[in-house]
């Protein structure tokens, strides 16, 4: 457990924003939003960068490889735009906002496996160009979005 | 209170791989909308190769255009893991469920569909066990005998599982089964001495462990598969 708060703190530090602490397992970084579909998206004036969560990752498995959209896609919140596959299953990934992507994350190609390492940091996977900034009013901050996985595990 | 979890079963005997894949499309939407409770096919397929998403057709060590000399199809799906068999004699579950409602992710999903399978060996003295990592299936020894692959979107699954009862095995021997050189292929057969009941017997017993697996409080056996059957609804 302090592994992972160390861990996450350095990847706040880096992306210099501060580590809420939960009881729960999986980090959750405070000034990301977050979708129920548990992507999370950093949102820097007009552009926005997303991936799944350390919630998403854990309940994945290992990611042994990540279906990148074309860059040029429109993507828009709630859809799905791509998908990653562990264990035998491919899982949709739904984009958190909507827009255009402008980038995504090649390294994902060859080390699929930054998606469960590295998931806020180098597991990154799209950075869009947003069609509507407002839209990120619907998302959850990290506090409900802690809540929210934890009502989830609670389920089983 | 929480209402009860209940699960429906359809059995539909031989169905061909396309129009399974309807069948499948159709009762997936129903099951986003809510339209539908959760869902199990259990069914058997012709002789059928499938593929996954990463397309690992490399796997195929036969030509596609010999498939049709030995009876067999070649189908390319959205499922997670790599090339695989299906025929007579190999049952196949196919659950169409929402992880959402029971918390589940991806890993609880296989590990609980892994479980079920083993849990089913057990009933013939069977001591199957779950893969190593990047092996995911049910194990006897080295020799594979239950396969999974699915695909969840939304948080509804869909594809499955398929257990071998007792398939012509010869069959494997064109493919990389599962991607993994160098471990043999087995089934129910094979590693029991008992005597095996009807395969519709065998077939409700494999959906029990499921449901058991699942913590479902109620199976209700659908009777009238021609309902399910007739795409053109």
């Amino acid at each position: 457990m302090a592994l992972r708060l160390l861990w996450a703190s350095r990847v706040a530090s880096h992306l210099r924003i501060s580590v809420a602490q939960r009881g729960f397992a999986s980090a959750v970084l405070k000034d990301l939003k977050y979708a129920d579909s548990h992507e999370w998206v950093k949102i820097e004036g007009t552009k926005a960068t997303f991936g799944i969560t350390d919630h998403a990752q854990d309940h994945l498995g290992d990611v042994v490889y990540v279906e990148l959209p074309d860059v040029g896609l429109t993507v828009s919140q709630g859809k799905s735009f791509g998908a990653v596959e562990s264990v035998k299953a491919t899982s949709d990934i739904n984009s958190p906002v909507s827009g255009t992507v402008v980038e995504v994350n090649k390294e994902l190609t060859e080390s699929p496996g930054l998606v469960n390492s590295s998931p806020y940091d180098q597991g990154w996977i799209v950075k869009v160009e947003l069609s509507d900034a407002g839209e990120a009013e619907k998302l959850m901050d990290s506090d409900n979005y802690s809540k929210f996985c934890e009502e989830e595990d609670a389920k089983h | 209170m929480r209402s009860p979890r209940i699960l429906e079963v359809w059995r539909l005997g031989t169905v061909n791989y396309l129009k399974f894949l309807k069948i499948q499309d159709k009762l997936v939407s129903e099951r986003k909308a809510h339209q539908i409770p959760d869902t199990l096919l259990s069914l058997e397929h012709p002789p059928t190769y499938t593929l996954g998403k990463r397309r690992t057709d490399h796997n195929l060590l036969i030509p596609q255009s010999q498939l049709t000399k030995i009876g067999a199809e070649l189908h390319y799906t959205q499922r997670g893991g790599d090339i695989t068999f299906h025929g007579p004699h190999q049952a196949i579950l196919y659950p169409i469920i929402s992880l959402r409602s029971i918390g589940f992710g991806a890993r609880n999903y296989v590990e609980t569909l892994e479980r079920s399978m083993i849990e089913f060996a057990s009933m013939y003295g069977v001591k199957a066990r779950p893969g190593n990592k990047c092996e995911t299936g049910v194990w006897v020894g080295d020799r594979k005998i239950g396969a999974i692959g699915v695909r969840i979107s939304s948080g509804i699954t869909c594809h499955g599982l398929a257990f071998n009862i007792d398939p012509d095995l010869n069959y494997f021997e064109h493919i990389v089964p599962c991607g993994i050189a160098d471990k043999e292929v087995t089934s129910l057969r094979r590693e029991t001495d008992a005597l095996l009941p009807s395969e519709e017997v065998i077939h409700k017993q494999l959906i029990t462990c499921l449901a058991k697996a699942f913590s479902y409080d109620d199976v209700l056996w659908k009777e009238d598969p021609s309902v399910i059957l007739d795409t053109q609804r």
